[in-house]
């Protein structure tokens, strides 16, 4: 059985959220990164990735942030990632230096620079 | 010139050569089902090298058809074009899709087939090529090689990269049809075992691929006996015959299949009638077999047959009868009785005559025949009366009697009739009274037989569940329950009552229960299931109303989420004493549309159970429900440990003698592992592993006391030396790899062996796999052992937290 992950998006001007829940290793990273590349027109400036409700990622999902911020970058768009304070998540984040590649919001507001 | 051509022949011989073998290495890589992602980007890397060009891209088709989405390139530059292009034939990626073989631009300066692709403007490619990759439906993409040089393409190069799309499209299709199917199928067995209906499965070549528990144990044949090109092997002899005609029709017109025969039955040695349904099914529009249940209908069968049978005999009976017939004047005396009536009664005319109403009438029913026949005559109107007279052999026999008045000139002057046997039809009748009675009991067994025969095994939860129907003589009702396990890990669990009583209840709970199975498996919210069934049922032809709990547990968490439409609360048994569980109420399901529905939310400490009932456990009339819920709660917290033992404790102390005017139905429920200190498990080395690793680890760490993010660190570390034994370790087939973790103290030890050996750092990301597990845990030690890798890490748990 793969992953369960749910991904919902929404537009916001030239941002895109992508909200993931769920959980993400190998069996469903490279879809997620397809399904949020299709997400991203070529006309958005940003990409937000909101992990509140993300319970589980592993080295693969780390490795598709990555490559994403590539992918984005090579597109000229951003890529910001939301994690709240205290999340479980945070360590292996922090841990993997995914802060280089995408930068870290507490919240979405911070995120949309609001 | 000579040695020139010559050696440009052994050029394109090595090119030739080189190219098979980029072709066969892909087609490898598909067959060892390499991921598919991966397998894009080797062909787009051979299609670069091999053609010579700049570019390589492999596009998907995106769901709407319309646009083209690159999955995977070679050689583009920093900041090129990425994301959708358009699909359109009028563009060269479009074109070739739809011409369905490569087309090759030598030169896009002349070409007028169609305009340049928005890539090859961006990358300002004067020549390419693209080649649809298909598949038996619908087209994955293409792959497409563009060169910003003039370049012209012979036709050795077409067919490589036409050789490559059609691997990638074999490969696609596998992955696509494997994920649809695997997924799909692997549900629906699991549904299917534990249903007590009998189903099969069929291929698209209408081999029989799946036969459930239930069917077995009906033919008492083997798996190996019932699969393969089968169908029909357990049929009657008489009707095997017309069941293949049939089923190959239906089969050949992918219609839907009805068909009623005598199926093999093992217990009873003999055959017993079955009504056949199959339905073609289809994943991602294409056609793949059968799907089909087989009813037990042989009751039925036999009451209608004995029902025609009795008919027929009825009115053989009634014209050959003899017609008895007789007269009586204007005071009721019989004038007259003729030779059929005498020959029937075995009398003579002399005893017959005068005031003989109650001759050989049988003594229960001489009171009724004389006050409906005074009664008539007092009116002079119709007379007709049902009663036992005795035949010529002393039987009482059933007679229809019939009187009409009869006239001389204007005035009344007595009586004639006629009477019939009716004795064969009557006692028939007794019989249709037993064959509705024997309806009753179909209900019934209906009823017993849509809740599931055993719960389904849920790893980490221990079940208990029971059902009472209604006392004697009351109606069949409709109460149900139900435990899946859903896809996100998750177990969903339901109980409820659909309002009314008899086949119509029963029925439409079982289409409820299956409701909620299927919906259980795409939503995750209990409140959207629960609205989606009541557009469900407010929509249906059907109408219905049900009071339902549909509650979704977290094994890992004890978190609980739940919807409670119209029904009574759900019940823990916690260590610290029972609650109930508030929140979450709305309207029963069929009361509104649209209509609210809620969620409450609760986490179950470690060590509760849930008590799932339906109101005929609670509800009485001489009682209030708050004092019969405390009843409930109180019989809960008395109970024993062991669930099949607190299901009996708590019916008997709720219900106690009393005559049950409603049916009731139980779910016990308890999260297993608390207290476990040790967790050993060995799974297939395949990535699908892992989400189960995840809950038998998240759920032995919950009940150490872990918290979250312990649970999730520790979690993560072992999983990811899981994946290096699934990705490394063997090639595919026969692998499996072996998680122990055991908890000394506040110390946690994990240890993750596999049979191969580790390849660290092959990628940037399987590096950064062994950085998490070090990063994460206390200690880690990888050692190549003879036979396999292990790999042992320690953690110790936040001492804070001791229990």
């Amino acid at each position: 059985m793969s992953a369960p992950a749910e991904i919902g998006v929404e537009r916001r001007g030239g941002t895109v959220i992508a909200h993931v829940a769920g959980e993400i290793d190998m069996t469903n990273a490279t879809h997620l990164r397809d399904e949020l590349l299709a997400s991203m027109p070529n006309d958005a400036l940003t990409l937000v990735i909101d992990l509140e409700r993300c319970r589980y990622l592993d080295s693969a999902a780390i490795e598709v942030l990555f490559d994403l911020s590539r992918r984005l970058g090579r597109r000229r768009q951003d890529l910001r990632l939301v994690l709240p304070d205290g999340s479980p998540l945070s360590r292996v984040l922090e841990l993997t230096d995914v802060g280089s590649a995408a930068p870290i919001h507490g919240t979405l507001d911070s995120a949309l620079g609001q | 010139m000579l040695r020139r051509r010559s050696q440009t022949h052994r050029d394109e011989l090595t090119a030739r050569a080189t190219r098979q073998e980029a072709i066969a290495q892909l087609a490898q890589g598909a067959l060892a089902r390499r991921p598919l992602e991966r397998l894009l980007d080797e062909a787009a890397g051979a299609a670069a090298r091999e053609l010579g060009s700049d570019y390589a891209l492999v596009l998907e088709l995106t769901g709407d058809g319309r646009g083209l989405l690159v999955r995977s390139e070679a050689g583009l530059p920093e900041g090129a074009l990425q994301g959708v292009v358009s699909a359109r034939a009028d563009h060269h990626l479009g074109y070739a899709l739809t011409a369905e073989r490569p087309v090759a631009v030598d030169d896009s300066g002349p070409e007028r087939r169609f305009a340049p692709s928005e890539l090859q403007a961006d990358l300002g490619a004067a020549s390419a090529m693209a080649a649809p990759i298909r598949t038996s439906g619908r087209p994955f993409g293409v792959i497409a090689v563009l060169s910003r040089a003039l370049h012209d393409f012979p036709e050795d190069d077409s067919t490589f990269l036409e050789a490559l799309a059609d691997v990638l499209g074999a490969a696609a299709e596998h992955a696509m049809r494997e994920d649809d199917v695997r997924h799909s199928e692997a549900r629906f067995r699991e549904l299917a075992d534990t249903t007590p209906a009998l189903m099969w499965m069929t291929d698209a070549e209408a081999h029989v691929s799946f036969v459930n528990e239930g069917w077995l144990r009906f033919t008492g044949r083997t798996l190996e006996e019932e699969l393969g090109d089968t169908f029909a092997s357990s049929a009657h002899p008489e009707d095997r015959s017309e069941l293949l005609i049939r089923w190959r029709e239906a089969f050949q017109r992918r219609r839907e299949f009805r068909f009623e025969y005598r199926l093999r039955h093992a217990p009873s040695g003999g055959h017993r009638w079955v009504l056949e349904v199959g339905k073609p099914r289809f994943a991602a529009g294409e056609f793949v077999g059968y799907v089909g249940t087989a009813t037990d209908i042989h009751e039925r069968r036999q009451m209608e047959e004995a029902l025609r049978e009795s008919e027929a005999s009825f009115r053989d009976l009634a014209d050959t009868a003899p017609v008895m017939i007789w007269t009586t004047d204007v005071r009721g005396n019989v004038t007259f009785v003729n030779a059929g009536w005498l020959r029937w009664t075995g009398t003579r005319l002399e005893q017959e005559l005068g005031q003989s109403w109650a001759l050989g009438v049988h003594p229960d029913d001489e009171e009724r025949l004389i006050a409906s026949w005074e009664s008539a005559l007092a009116g002079q109107r119709l007379w007709e009366c049902e009663y036992r007279l005795r035949s010529h052999d002393g039987e009482h026999r059933w007679i229809v009697d019939r009187g009409v008045p009869r006239y001389e000139g204007h005035r009344f002057a007595g009586y004639v009739g006629a009477a019939i046997d009716i004795h064969d039809r009557k006692t028939m009748e007794g019989r249709l009274l037993e064959i509705y009675k024997r309806e009753h009991d179909i209900a019934a067994t209906l009823q017993r037989s849509l809740l599931p025969e055993r719960l389904p095994s849920i790893d980490g939860l221990a079940l208990a569940a029971r059902y009472l129907p209604a006392g004697h003589g009351a109606a069949v009702g409709g109460d149900w329950y139900d435990a899946l396990e859903r896809s996100d890990g998750r177990v969903a669990l339901v109980v409820g009552d659909v309002v009314g009583h008899g086949l119509r209840a029963a029925a439409t709970m079982g289409q409820l229960r299956n409701a909620f199975r299927a919906y259980s498996l795409v939503e995750s919210s209990p409140a959207q299931v629960v609205a989606r069934i009541n557009r469900l049922v407010m929509s249906g032809v059907e109408e219905a109303m049900a009071t339902v709990l549909y509650l979704v547990l977290d094994r890992d968490t004890g978190e609980v989420v739940f919807s409670c439409a119209g029904h009574p609360p759900p019940l823990v048994l916690a260590p610290d004493g029972p609650r109930f569980l508030e929140g979450g109420r709305s309207v029963p399901i069929g009361a509104t549309d649209p209509a609210v529905f809620r969620e409450g939310r609760a986490r179950l400490e470690p060590g509760s159970t849930l008590v799932l009932y339906t109101d005929g456990l609670v509800e009485r009339r001489d009682a209030p429900l708050a004092e019969r819920l405390e009843e409930l709660a109180a019989a809960g917290a008395s109970g024993d440990g062991d669930l099949e033992d607190l299901c009996d404790h708590v019916l008997a102390a709720v219900l106690g003698d009393a005559e049950r005017g409603d049916d009731v139905a139980l779910l016990v429920v308890r999260p297993e592992g608390a207290g476990a200190e040790r967790i050993r498990v060995s799974m297939p080395a395949e990535p699908e592993s892992l989400s189960g690793l995840r809950r038998r680890l998240g759920r032995f760490l919950h009940a150490a006391g872990a918290s979250e993010a312990e649970t999730y660190e520790i979690t993560l570390a072992v999983c990811e030396a899981a994946c290096n034994a699934i990705e490394h370790a063997y090639g595919p087939g026969d692998a499996s790899f072996h998680v122990e973790a055991a908890l000394a103290g506040r110390e946690l030890a994990a240890t993750v062996r596999d049979r191969g050996s580790w390849r660290a750092r092959r990628s940037e990301h399987r590096g950064r796999g062994l950085k998490i597990i070090e990063g994460l845990m206390d200690e880690v030690d990888v050692t190549s052992e003879p036979d396999g890798t292990v790999v042992r890490m320690r953690r110790r748990l936040d001492a804070a937290r001791a229990a």
